[in-house]
């Protein structure tokens, strides 16, 4: 046992070194001065997780934003979801903006939601929400769609309310699509928090970061972009924890 | 002719044991032009055995050889017929009866010329331009037939290659395999579940136990050949069925 | 984090990405005729509330689609447009060489595999914005920035979808070829390239797509040239229907580059189901 976790973990400890090796001879070859080398990073990280409260300031207010979105989006999203694919009417309606939703861009749109909402907790919630629903909304309904028509006919054939459905055949089904729509609504949750942040740098993480740049705290500004990255790492692997918990019989895979 | 001496195979061991025994000290011979019908129940080993013979996978103990020749690999004097067809799905028939030829470097006129006989004799005269997912299964089968005696083997190995289809298509496919081996008596090595086919088509049967698998026994079939029609209801016919029945359901009683 | 190994992710395109697919524009128009009223119909609804709530970041759908026509028209869009799409190109073929290579020896190799899977599927699932600020460090304000962004935008669903497809080839294929005296390279260009195209293609489709987004995205974030910087300059000028205009032409560009990677891929993978 022992054996094989080394030699899995031999290969990306190597591409790990690599990937460092590459920067390093990156680095000597740019004169960028103001690049940092690895250790840089990692003692601006440190710096930064241990010794600024601005950083976790500037975490909360930003995501503050995250929750909110997030957890409107999520809330709206699913019922959303839901009612879709069980009202073909409603389906065929909403269908067409689904779609183009989909594939549009939200980010040129953000200097629009300022005007409309101006630079506060307001805008930036609702870009969120932009980035998170349609996903969210999409998945679910994919969800609700995937289940075999057999399935309710047997639990009619049983005498099964439509609540009844609902509770032992529909969400239970769905289950493994809402919660890949939910794991992708964070990561665009997440990217959407950042893309504001980064567009109106009024507060939170945004203001952190023009500030390291505008002292040319080229260090800092690499090890608070790393320190985000994490956070939706970790996010995201809790996501996936919650799920194998509450739905153990779903299948490792499927991302829309 | 083929040579196969105290041969054993294990899967997945490791130098201190540990792996599964599929064959264990087989020893059998079979003639030229001699068709050997090979029959036991699951776990046996039969498929092994045939891949061995093919040289798709290797041995660890004992000989395997070609008329005197050992067995290190495939060799363009043995030709596979695989029980899923194993056609490409993006070539049409002709290219796919061509595959063998072309890996070798025939020339395109010589490969296609070769292959339009060999799609009349299987009957698919008209079809050379369809795509596998147009054909049904004993159509498919064909092709694959046809492919293999595209190449010229010597020897042909076919691991259940009627057992994907139903009955009727098995009985007229069996009827068209023992027309073309009536013409050209290839050796023929052939794997099958069905005791009516072990015995309708092999001048041999070979028996196999499971768990390891070995040998048990090679019965002669003294039947006429060309088989006549309604063989079946023969009573020489029956006796050797019957006998082979007997000691397959004795095989699988003893299981735990 | 238990790792998603490449070998199982498959990611598919959504409905809305196939619809180049279908034959005739006669049968395209009669199938969805619903879902054109609806969105005609929103388009109306668009109309009249501009109109009627007068509010500055609404303006009527037609005022929109008037800027849209002068954008044409004065050549605004194509100077910007140029140099947008220029590091578009750019960055989706680098993603397209580097994805196409890196998954198909994952799918092939597993050491390989082992070695990237659990950075590539970090890198696939994490934001891609958050790499701007990196980019921006390491190359300023020039065009290698958002060649960059664009390439980790599309790379990784690229890496991912190819090294399913090769792993997930039918190995009885494989087998057969090797039965007939097959070489690993000829194993490779006979058998893996062609039963691996639907699913490769189905990632350079979602690959197209992201990197027009990252396209967008990273021009909003370094924005000096570009759509993203048209954006931004007429959102500073509180020009909504401009700024609607722009969003529009991008959706453009995504539908097109969508429709023709779709048309190339049905007339590639006709054999398929």
């Amino acid at each position: 046992m022992n054996k094989r976790i080394l030699r899995d973990c031999l290969p990306r400890l190597a591409v790990f070194a690599a990937a460092v090796l590459l920067w390093e001879c990156f680095l000597t070859r740019s004169q960028n001065f103001l690049l940092p080398t690895f250790s840089h990073v990692a003692t601006g990280l440190f710096q930064l997780i241990f010794l600024e409260p601005r950083f976790w300031e500037a975490l909360y207010i930003s995501n503050q934003a995250l929750v909110l979105g997030y957890a409107a989006s999520v809330l709206v999203g699913i019922p959303l979801g839901l009612v879709a694919a069980r009202l073909p009417w409603m389906d065929r309606l909403l269908n067409p903006y689904f779609a183009v939703l989909l594939v549009m861009p939200v980010a040129p749109l953000i200097p629009i939601v300022i005007i409309a909402l101006g630079l506060g907790l307001a805008a930036r919630v609702f870009i969120v929400v932009s980035f998170a629903l349609v996903f969210i909304t999409i998945n679910t309904r994919a969800g609700v769609r995937s289940i075999e028509p057999t399935l309710v006919e047997m639990a009619k054939s049983f005498g099964a309310t439509e609540t009844q459905i609902w509770r032992r055949i529909i969400v239970p089904g769905a289950l493994p699509a809402i919660f890949a729509g939910l794991r992708i609504g964070l990561g665009r949750a997440i990217t959407g928090m950042v893309m504001v942040e980064l567009i109106l740098v009024a507060s939170g993480l945004g203001r952190l970061l023009l500030e390291f740049s505008g002292r040319m705290q080229s260090d800092m500004v690499f090890a608070t972009v790393l320190a985000v990255i994490i956070e939706a790492l970790v996010l995201l692997s809790a996501m996936q924890f919650v799920e194998r918990r509450i739905a153990p019989w779903v299948p490792d895979t499927s991302l829309t | 002719m083929i040579r196969v001496k105290n041969l054993t195979k294990e899967f997945g061991g490791t130098d201190n044991g540990g792996g599964v025994l599929a064959l264990s000290d087989i020893s059998f011979e079979v003639r030229d032009n001699e068709f050997v019908t090979v029959i036991g129940p699951s776990g046996c080993g039969k498929t092994t055995l045939l891949r061995i013979i093919a040289g798709l996978i290797p041995y660890q103990h004992g000989e395997v050889s070609i008329d005197a020749h050992p067995v290190v690999g495939p060799g363009p004097e043995r030709a596979v017929v695989f029980q899923s067809f194993a056609l490409l799905p993006w070539t049409d028939v002709l290219g796919n009866v061509t595959f063998g030829l072309d890996v070798r470097g025939a020339t395109k006129s010589d490969s296609q010329a070769k292959a339009r006989d060999l799609i009349r004799l299987v009957g698919l005269e008209g079809f050379e331009r369809r795509l596998p997912k147009e054909l049904s299964g004993g159509m498919q089968q064909r092709v694959g037939l046809a492919r293999a005696l595209a190449v010229n083997p010597r020897i042909l190995l076919m691991d259940e290659p009627f057992g994907a289809l139903d009955e009727q298509t098995r009985r007229l496919l069996q009827e068209q395999l023992l027309q073309l081996w009536e013409r050209e008596r290839k050796t023929v090595v052939f794997i099958t579940h069905s005791m009516e086919e072990a015995v309708m088509l092999g001048d041999r049967v070979m028996l196999m136990t499971p768990r390891p698998g070995q040998v048990k026994e090679m019965i002669a079939v003294p039947l006429k050949r060309p088989r006549p029609p309604d063989i079946e209801k023969s009573p020489a016919f029956v006796e050797i069925k019957e006998y082979l029945w007997e000691n397959l359901r004795a095989m699988q009683t003893e299981q735990p | 984090m238990k790792s998603m190994t490449a070998s199982e992710a498959v990611i598919k395109p959504t409905a809305a990405q196939n619809i180049g697919s279908s034959r005739t524009l006669h049968r395209v128009l009669h199938r969805y005729a619903p879902e054109v009223l609806a969105l005609l119909g929103g388009a109306v609804v668009w109309e009249c509330l501009g109109w009627w709530l007068g509010l500055q970041w609404l303006p009527p759908f037609s005022q929109v689609i008037r800027a849209l026509v002068q954008f044409v028209g004065s050549g605004v869009i194509l100077s910007n447009l140029q140099s947008s799409l220029m590091s578009l190109i750019v960055g989706f073929a680098l993603s397209l060489v580097f994805g196409l290579v890196l998954g198909a020896l994952m799918g092939r190799y597993r050491v390989i595999e082992k070695a990237f899977d659990v950075y590539v599927h970090a890198l696939f699932v994490c934001p891609s914005i958050l790499f701007a600020p990196i980019f921006f460090a390491m190359f300023g304000l020039s065009d290698a920035s958002r060649v960059a962004i664009i390439f980790v935008y599309s790379t990784f669903v690229i890496v991912i979808n190819t090294a399913t497809a090769i792993r997930t080839v039918d190995p009885s294929l494989v087998e057969m070829a090797y039965s007939f005296g097959c070489r690993e390279r000829q194993i490779f260009t006979r058998i893996l390239l062609p039963a691996s195209l639907p699913l490769v293609f189905a990632g350079i489709r979602l690959g197209m797509g992201r990197a027009v987004k990252g396209m967008i995205n990273g021009e909003m974030l370094i924005a000096f040239v570009g759509l993203g910087a048209l954006a931004q300059k007429y959102g500073a000028q509180f020009d909504a229907a401009k700024v609607f205009a722009i969003a529009m032409v991008v959706l453009i560009i995504g539908l097109v580059s969508n429709a023709f990677v779709q048309a190339l891929e049905s007339r590639l993978t006709r054999w398929a189901d």
